[in-house]
């Protein structure tokens, strides 16, 4: 793990942003991340976080009014996406990036392989689950229809489905959600992709068949050693399989460390309240200590750091300082980032400056469970509060403070 | 902030109509050999089914869905009961029953010593204010045509409860006390987000002041930072209000935050039911420990070998017999009639399952008793019934045994790569069942004991025949 070549997947400051009649929805804002060969890599957080938006962008699958403005994303040394300034100075696609014919038959499904979070959804409920990947793997390999048609029944006994031969001439409905799913992971598989692109694959399933899934997972990506980018929104299953973690708010990546370091020695104060926030399943937690509000729209996103209005630690910088992501440790020699301007490396802006601890107090007394009691998004307000006005225009991410 | 809430007298809001007959801690309901069952009509000919393979071939009959059978246990005033399970054990159901949403096929529902299951009409609806429930979907249970004053308001007025003065009144109370601001009173339900429509069903949940409200899955629609606040509120508002709570979720976490005591449920059944503490740190049955064991725990120091359950849940058509969870379950008991040896049980059950799931290839006979029993058959009886099966399914099986005459005449199907000898799953899998599976006093006797507690001092359920 240590020793590092160059990463399968880079991603560079990519941008995703959403064109509607209510303005511009910065959905995806600036993140960058690698995918190294064999690995597993989190991208964690809450609904409305940019996270599936984000995934998707690698594969230039993000339909208007979407579209990614600014960014690079490199696969094995091919451009999926690219910007140049050309000498109007504005963007242009680069001449090296692939077109839209080679990302569909080179990248997608080939090199760069997605399961999705609906099961039921991805599957055609008219063809038979067996045609459905027969076709797949016909398109996408150059097999005669037999040939297929024995890898797809081969794919299907891989992925743990008994009777392959007698299943493979059912229907989507005949199956089970757990059963759907590593049909999907049948066809992830199919064409032995470098890289698979895991979206909630496994949020929609019972405890026990998440088990199942997780551990048919492990196992095929012991046996094939390919990647994941595990898109989810629960902590338990980024810390049963991630190697490493990238944690977003607000389209934005905030933390990006090892999974021990993300968990035992956590650096921004969101991935923390996030743990503290969760009950867990192997003690019981007396008291649940919720992050107060809720997460603003990304359409007009707080200035400053995006988390300070519901962020224990704020202080004053934080409503002016936009942190950007900085290794603030080391860990068996892969960087820890995270974009707070509490560490070190961000300089002593953060110990100059006032803390935000007054509002912090007034909310515990006023919603005691830390009420996320204000209007939501962007809609208006009955009241404005003092504090609100100058943090977001949106305002909605107090707790009860301005409720007085 | 609390200049509203004076507007309505704070006592009147607590405990008008509770406490009046049972006192904290004491059952409140009462549930007893509760049963719903759905019986599977629609269709042209319903109840007419159709099956090639015996004489006649048609049989009339409903096939019904025992979505919950036989259920019984008791709510304690002022407690959270949490009730667990996957998806399609019945544990909506049971709880709708409870509310009398849906008619009891059989049992008793005790409310406060009335049978709310022989009741109906205008005293069922009465009864209506003191029994509430709040479910999981926020967006869908709230009337986008009302302001949510009025979606609080609509109990209070159904039952006639104070004037519109006073209910709007305490429309603004229960809002705050929920935790909106009360000046949201005249807002639509799409302007709130999804833990703030929460909040909304919990105010209206409140309205007609209830003892008792069902929580079917309240925050499973929800982010874990919404989901805590909500929670939180929940809590508080119990206190407040000294409500019972029957809190259906699937998702352990939140039912051990949750819950004074927890009942688990598997295919229509209590499995298991015993404090929360006691529950999680010394459960007794293996469904529950299977479950608890599948979560994935939030720590990545967290190793610990997960005991994955293997199969899918059977159909509640048709359930097991006995212990419905005894065609998964990794503790099976051995059928009495036969001495077992060390690993002999373990091994033939492991064979047995894999024959039924048919998660093998076949193979040659040699090789499966390589594989499923280190080639050692168990003795006597067992090991005989054993070689049969393999006989069945073995792919090098000789001429002359009594299936392969025929099983020869049956050619394999183009797709299927394996040619020669036919292989008979489906004999092989009864021989086995019929001796092994069906033997086991798991298959006979609907198992229910009680074991002792080693958290706390309440009683323990545990429907597993291994603590007879």
């Amino acid at each position: 793990m240590s020793s590092r070549s160059d990463p399968l997947l880079r991603v560079e400051n990519l941008k995703t942003q959403f064109f509607t009649d209510a303005g511009t929805v910065r959905a995806v804002d600036g993140i960058s991340f690698e995918v190294y060969e064999g690995e597993i890599v989190g991208l964690v957080g809450e609904s409305g976080a940019g996270k599936s938006v984000a995934s998707m962008s690698l594969l230039r699958l993000v339909d208007s009014p979407g579209q990614i403005v600014d960014g690079e994303i490199t696969y094995k040394g091919e451009t999926i996406f690219g910007l140049e300034e050309g000498p109007d100075g504005d963007l242009h696609e680069r001449e090296d990036m692939l077109t839209n014919e080679e990302v569909r038959t080179r990248i997608r499904g080939n090199e760069i392989a997605v399961i999705f979070q609906d099961p039921m959804e991805s599957l055609n409920p008219v063809f038979t689950v067996g045609s459905q990947l027969r076709e797949f793997i016909e398109l996408n390999r150059d097999l005669s229809s037999d040939e297929a048609r024995r890898e797809a029944v081969d794919m299907l006994r891989e992925v743990g489905i008994p009777d392959p031969a007698e299943r493979y001439e059912e229907y989507p409905h005949q199956f089970s959600g757990g059963m759907r799913q590593r049909v999907l992971i049948a066809m992830a598989l199919a064409c032995e992709p470098n890289l698979i692109i895991a979206d909630e694959p496994t949020t929609a399933l019972d405890v026990t068949v998440e088990g199942q899934i997780i551990d048919l997972v492990d196992d095929l990506q012991a046996k094939y050693g390919t990647s994941f980018i595990w898109v989810t929104h629960d902590m338990g299953v980024v810390a049963e399989i991630c190697d490493r973690v990238n944690v977003m708010y607000l389209g934005e990546i905030v933390e990006q460390a090892p999974v021990d370091e993300l968990f035992y020695d956590t650096k921004h104060p969101y991935t923390e309240a996030l743990l503290n926030s969760m009950p867990r399943p192997d003690r019981t937690v007396a008291e649940l200590d919720p992050i107060r509000g809720v997460m603003p729209e990304a359409i007009n996103p707080p200035a400053g750091c995006r988390f300070h209005p519901r962020c224990p630690d704020a202080r004053e910088a934080c409503k002016r300082i936009h942190p950007e992501n900085r290794e603030v440790a080391r860990a068996d020699g892969q960087p820890h980032r995270a974009a707070c301007i509490k560490h070190d490396v961000f300089g002593d802006e953060y110990e100059e400056s006032v803390p935000l601890e007054e509002r912090a107090q007034e909310t515990a007394a006023s919603a005691t469970d830390g009420g996320e009691s204000e209007g939501s998004g962007v809609e208006s307000r009955s009241q404005s509060g003092s504090e609100s006005g100058n943090t977001s225009k949106a305002g909605s991410q107090h707790g009860g403070d301005d409720r007085e | 902030m609390t200049t509203v809430s004076k507007s309505s007298p704070d006592g009147q809001l607590g405990s008008e109509m509770t406490g009046e007959t049972v006192p904290y801690g004491e059952a409140l309901i009462e549930v007893e050999g509760l049963k719903k069952y759905f019986s599977q009509s629609g269709g042209l000919l319903p109840g007419i089914s159709l099956d090639t393979n015996q004489f006649p071939p048609i049989s009339v009959g409903e096939e019904r869905v025992q979505a919950v059978d036989d259920v019984s246990f008791d709510i304690r005033r002022g407690e959270t009961l949490g009730l667990v399970g996957e998806s399609g054990c019945g544990k909506s159901t049971l709880g709708r029953t409870i509310l009398r949403l849906l008619e009891p096929t059989a049992g008793t529902i005790s409310f406060k010593g009335e049978d709310l299951a022989t009741l109906s009409g205008e005293n069922l609806r009465t009864k209506r204010s003191e029994i509430q429930m709040i479910f999981q979907d926020p967006q869908a249970s709230l009337d986008p045509r009302l302001t949510v004053g009025q979606i609080i308001e609509e109990p209070m007025r159904a039952h006639g409860m104070l004037d519109d003065e006073g209910r709007e009144a305490r429309a603004k109370d229960l809002l705050e006390k929920a935790g909106l601001d009360p000046h949201h009173y005249n807002r639509y339900p799409h302007a709130f987000s999804g833990g703030q429509r929460q909040r909304i069903n919990l105010a209206r949940a409140l309205s007609v002041n209830p003892d008792f409200i069902v929580c079917d899955e309240p925050v499973s629609a929800l982010d874990v930072s919404i989901q805590a606040q909500v929670l939180n509120t929940m809590e508080r508002l119990q206190d407040e209000f000294g409500l019972t709570y029957l809190f259906i979720a699937h998702d352990l976490s939140v039912i051990r935050h949750i819950s004074d005591r927890v009942a688990v449920m598997y295919l229509g059944n209590i499995v298991e039911l015993a404090e929360k503490e006691e529950l999680f740190e010394n459960p007794q049955h293996p469904y529950t420990k299977a479950l608890l064991d599948s979560i994935p725990v939030p720590d990545p120091r967290e190793t610990g070998a997960r005991g994955v359950l293997e199969g899918e849940v059977p159909s509640p058509v048709d359930p097991p017999s006995g212990c419905r969870f005894r065609t998964r379950c990794p503790r099976l008991i051995a059928p009495e009639a036969y001495e077992w040896d060390g690993e002999e049980w373990e091994r033939t059950r492991s064979f047995m399952r894999a024959v039924k799931r048919r998660t093998f290839e076949p193979m040659p006979a040699a090789e499966i008793r390589a594989e499923f029993f280190g080639n050692t058959l168990p003795q006597g009886e067992p090991g005989r019934i054993v070689e049969e099966a393999i006989e069945f399914i073995a792919t090098d099986h000789e001429a002359g045994t009594q299936t392969s005459g025929q099983a020869k005449a049956v050619t394999d199907e183009a797709g299927t790569e394996r040619d020669g000898p036919t292989v008979d799953w489906e004999q092989a899998t009864d021989r086995l069942l019929e001796v092994f599976a069906e033997q086991s006093i798991c298959a006979r006797e609907r198992p229910a004991y009680e074991v002792e507690s080693e958290h706390g001092s309440g009683t323990h359920f545990a429907a597993c025949h291994l603590h007879r």
